[in-house]
């Protein structure tokens, strides 16, 4: 019976191997977030210093007393709910065109269009939709004056900032979605399609019974990957509204960055840690549903 | 051979006592961009001649990256030697880390500073320390583009009546000349709460009013009725009078800057920073006209606002702390001045060189119209940022959501003020 | 294929609509990019005036000349950056995640081994954002604050660079390993003469996609910069607002500047990334 330290030693080429890897992470990975973790518990105004004071729960119960944070993390759920339907729903619907018989040729300009923006650096994306919405000087909208639609408020009102930065992360995202469900829709067993179209199954049979269950951990994997994006909603706040008009694009995570300009370091990092749980909890949840049903 | 080495000898003594002191570097963070950078190199050389090997280097970051940098840097002990920018802002940090020094023994050294006011000073201290020297007054007046003003054939506007009526022409009246309707009467800037202070304060001051929220005393004085009719007229520029894009309530100072040197509004903010830039060739070009902001009744007197100050402060943790005390005194030397008036366009001596800058820069350093000062109540009310913060979210929300009489909205306005003055001086 | 075209009726009308909408959708994703460049070339005034224009007047090159210097930092220094940065921290990764996937997934019962790899994947789902002053605090301590060192080191972990070599590491027959240790290779013989020969066309995949991701990375080098001289590309573009401001074709010079090497990069080699990226979510 070995004891750890000689399962260890007989091992050790591959502590050798793993050793950068386990530096990196402790170092830059979990040592931040425990500092992070610890600043929540601590009174803000010592935060930083080498002896703060240790308040317990109180920041936590002072955010979630706050409708302000409750208005933002309700406001951060609307739009992550949203934002995956549209960009998982999108990105299937432009997976399954590239990889159907009707669009023979062209499909690999289309992917290339759609993934583009994926490699493109995210600043520089939002700063150019940025200004295509601005309503006096953007080009969408002079686009609907020549077109003669009615101008489209875009980053001026709340609920239309909202679908603005859906549109522009959209952009920015779906693509990479779109790749995963076309790999996926690309090794699919046709045989088995065949078979249920010699069976008599109609078109939507054979998406129904054979196709789409085939696709169900790209749509897992998706969705996990879509609600930890979305979940933490940053750059395209900083760049295009700074949580405007009016609080109404001030998610959890720019709310929580703004707190750190007014010093309030233990309120921002438990909001920090709320977040964390709760893309924790969520993508653990979709992963185990879905294991749960391909089990069956 | 003895004779040789006593001259050796005296010739490396002479030489040590000849050589400067080991070259020392001070840094300084402010946030005013090239025209700040180009003003501390100007500053440096001018230091060098009095300190040899001595260079003084200046970063220039936003702001918001600013504040964070500091308190950072100021709570880790890597703080830079001096940091420099509005009084309000360096009251924030000092109540974030509590380490910026008291300038008062450093002050009481410089004996030329017969043109910094009791006013000056007062700004100047926050919860009797001195945390700044004050360098520059910060002016802010009315701009109006004078082709604009020619084109639909009226003059500057004195009163509000009158501002009204010319930005409903600016308007309507396609003043530049393009043939569309994509010209605004008035730039101004709704994205976050701060982005109204200065507004606020124009329109207030402007006029004559002493204060925008709250008085010395911590009486709240938005429900006052020259203050509320003055509020009005404000929340009505931005909303049911058309003058403004309808874009303003995404705009911070730089959007604002972006439809002001777009040539799409009519009348904006003019503070002494921006005079230089807009006079450029590719900017405006010189084609605007600076003066006080319109005052409300024709019996008030206007003013040109002196809404902030700005100052040099050292942290306590600062690596040169003696250099850096030499250095904060030099900038109040003529010097020092002159370079900063040519650079950005403000400072606090009176008796500097004018004749080099444009008519529109000389109508601020000349100081000819009358000037009235901000009432500075950060550093009177410690609570005052919250209670400000808190003023500024309920007039974007009425901005957003504009009601049909905003009578009763200034009134609850007021009334939620109180009751939030009262708490935060409770705790 | 043929026997997907039995099974899917295809009739012209039908097959025209697809075209038309492929083409929308194509042409809509990658306006922006034409906007951008042709923004660059086009005075503030300009683009404000007329801003559906699809071509410049003028090919006025001048703006390069204009933002060749920000906040007192050259352009060409910023491009240094980045080129240098990214780089660096895309051999760094691809070295240093090879390895410890490889160990994770040889022998993923070693003590500390399971606690590491959920550790990692954990860390990814913590917003990053508001790591703002724990970075920098460890980035103190450690006296990388302001250093190269420090943000190379800090780009150096990346999520997908581990699924990518876990997926590969994965499929690699136990019977190749096994023959090996018949055959008397001890653990870094096997590990560099026969598995990282296999790997090779995967680490290029790797490192092609790690440079994509790594260039656009802002949030990092913001934080541990000290000063703007180790600003890259996208932080300048976030950062010079108060001195690009209203200088729009300024802007959009410096984010073309800052789009179109990845871009060029990513359409070279196209099929290997999309491929990688793909590759790295089919169930596995």
């Amino acid at each position: 019976m070995t004891t750890t330290l000689e399962t260890v030693w007989h091992n050790r080429i591959f502590y050798l191997f793993v050793l950068p890897f386990a530096v990196l992470t402790i170092l830059f990975g979990v040592w931040p977030i425990v500092l992070s973790i610890m600043v929540s518990f601590t009174a803000s105004a010592t935060a930083l210093r080498p002896n703060p004071t240790y308040v317990g729960f109180a920041n936590y119960a002072a955010i979630f007393a706050d409708p302000a944070f409750l208005a933002s993390l309700l406001r951060t759920f609307l739009y992550t709910a949203v934002a995956v339907v549209v960009n998982i729903g999108f990105a299937f619907g432009m997976a399954v065109l590239i990889d159907s018989p009707l669009l023979r040729r062209g499909g690999l300009l289309l992917r290339l269009a759609l993934f583009l923006p994926v490699v493109t650096p995210d600043v520089a994306g939002y700063v150019v939709w940025r200004w295509l919405y601005d309503r006096s000087f953007g080009a969408i909208n002079a686009l609907f004056d020549t077109v003669g639609l009615p101008a489209f408020a875009g980053l001026t009102t709340g609920p239309t900032a909202m679908i603005s930065l859906l549109i522009a992360e959209l952009w920015h995202h779906a693509g990479f979605y779109m790749l995963i469900f076309h790999a996926n829709l690309a090794i699919r067993d046709r045989a088995l399609e065949e078979a249920a179209h010699v069976d008599g199954a109609t078109a939507w049979q054979r998406w129904r019974y054979v196709i789409l269950p085939q696709l169900k951990p790209a749509f897992i994997i998706n969705t996990v990957y879509a609600l930890i994006q979305f979940l933490k909603t940053f750059t395209v706040v900083v760049v295009m509204t700074k949580g405007g008009p009016n609080e109404a694009t001030n998610f959890v995570s720019y709310y929580a960055y703004q707190l750190f300009d007014q010093g309030r370091y233990g309120e921002a990092t438990a909001m920090a840690s709320v977040l964390f749980l709760i893309v924790i909890g969520v993508s653990l949840t979709i992963y185990r549903l879905g294991d749960r049903e391909a089990a069956r | 051979m003895r004779f040789l080495k006593r001259i050796a000898a005296a010739a490396g003594i002479v030489m040590a006592g000849a050589l400067p002191s080991a070259a020392q570097t001070l840094t300084v963070w402010h946030d005013l961009g090239d025209n700040g950078l180009k003003w501390f190199e100007a500053m440096s050389a001018e230091f060098a001649k009095q300190r040899p090997g001595v260079t003084v280097k200046s970063l220039s970051y936003p702001t918001d990256q600013w504040f964070g940098r500091v308190i950072s840097a100021l709570n880790t002990d890597s703080a830079p030697d001096l940091i420099y920018n509005n009084y309000e802002r360096v009251i924030r940090i000092q109540d974030q880390t509590g380490k910026v020094s008291d300038l008062k023994p450093v002050l009481g050294k410089v004996t030329d500073k017969a043109f910094l006011t009791d006013d000056d000073l007062k700004v100047a201290t926050y919860k009797d320390r001195q945390i700044i020297i004050p360098i520059q007054r910060v002016q802010m007046g009315f701009g109006v583009r004078k082709s604009w003003l020619d084109k639909v054939g009226e003059t500057f506007p004195e009163t509000w009546e009158d501002a009204k009526r010319v930005a409903g022409k600016f308007r309507d009246n396609d003043p530049d000349g393009n043939g569309k309707a994509d010209t605004f009467g008035f730039a101004l800037e709704a994205a976050k709460p701060r982005d109204l202070i200065h507004i606020l304060d124009l329109f207030s001051f402007g006029t004559g009013l002493r204060h925008t929220l709250i008085d010395p005393a911590g009486n709240i004085t938005i429900d006052e009725p020259r203050h509320a009719a003055v509020l009005e007229e404000f929340l009505k520029t931005y909303t049911s009078y058309k003058f403004v894009a309808p874009d303003t309530i995404n705009h911070s100072f730089t959007e604002m800057y972006q439809v002001i040197e777009g040539g799409r509004g009519g009348m904006f903010r003019v503070g002494d920073w921006n005079v230089k830039k807009w006079d450029g060739e590719k900017v405006l070009n010189g084609d605007f006209v600076v003066g006080k902001w319109p005052k409300f009744a024709a019996d008030e007197t206007n003013y040109v606002v002196i809404g902030g100050m700005r100052g040099i402060a050292i942290p306590e943790n600062a690596p040169n702390k003696a250099l850096a005390q030499d250095f904060a005194q030099f900038m109040l030397s003529k010097a020092a001045q002159q370079a900063s008036l040519d650079n950005i366009g403000a400072a606090v001596r009176g008796d500097l060189d004018v004749a080099a800058l444009s008519p529109r820069s000389q109508y601020f350093a000349k100081a000819e119209a009358p000037l009235i000062a901000y009432d500075f109540p950060e550093a009177v009310h410690p609570f005052y940022p919250e209670l400000e913060a808190a003023f500024h979210k309920k007039l974007l929300s009425g901005i957003a959501k504009p009601p049909a009489d905003w009578k009763p909205f200034i009134a609850e306005t007021a009334r939620e003020m109180r009751e939030l003055a009262a708490k935060l001086k409770a705790k | 294929m043929s026997a997907d075209a039995q099974m899917t009726r295809i009739s012209r009308p039908l097959q025209i609509a697809a075209y038309a909408f492929a083409a929308l959708v194509g042409l809509a994703f990658l306006y922006p990019y034409w906007w951008m460049l042709v923004s660059a070339f086009r005075s503030t005034r300009a683009i404000m005036d007329d801003p559906l224009r699809l071509l410049p007047e003028t090919l006025d090159l001048s703006i390069f000349t204009e933002i060749a210097s920000l906040g007192g930092v050259s352009l060409a220094r910023y491009i240094a950056n980045s080129l240098a940065i990214t780089t660096a921290s895309t051999v760094l990764s691809v070295v240093v995640t090879a390895l410890g996937a490889y160990a994770l997934t040889r022998k993923p019962q070693l003590p500390g081994f399971t606690a590491l790899r959920y550790g990692f994947l954990v860390t990814i789902m913590y917003p990053y954002m508001l790591l703002v002053i724990p970075v920098y605090l460890v980035m103190f301590k450690l006296g990388l604050l302001g250093s190269y060192a420090g943000i190379v080191l800090f780009l150096a972990l990346g999520p997908i660079q581990f699924f990518l070599f876990e997926q590969f590491f994965r499929k690699i027959p136990g019977e190749v390993i096994e023959a090996a240790i018949i055959d008397g290779a001890n653990e870094a013989q096997i590990l560099f003469r026969i598995v990282l020969p296999m790997a090779s066309s995967i680490t290029v995949t790797v490192a092609l996609i790690t440079f994509l991701l790594n260039w656009a990375q802002w949030f990092p080098v913001l934080v541990i910069s000290k000063t703007p001289d180790t600003y890259t590309l996208p932080v300048a573009l976030l950062s010079m607002n108060t001195e690009l401001g209203a200088n729009f074709q300024g802007i959009m010079a410096l984010a073309v500047i800052t789009t179109l090497p990845v871009a060029g990069l990513f359409l070279l080699a196209q099929k290997r990334v999309m491929a990688g990226m793909a590759s790295g979510a089919v169930k596995g």
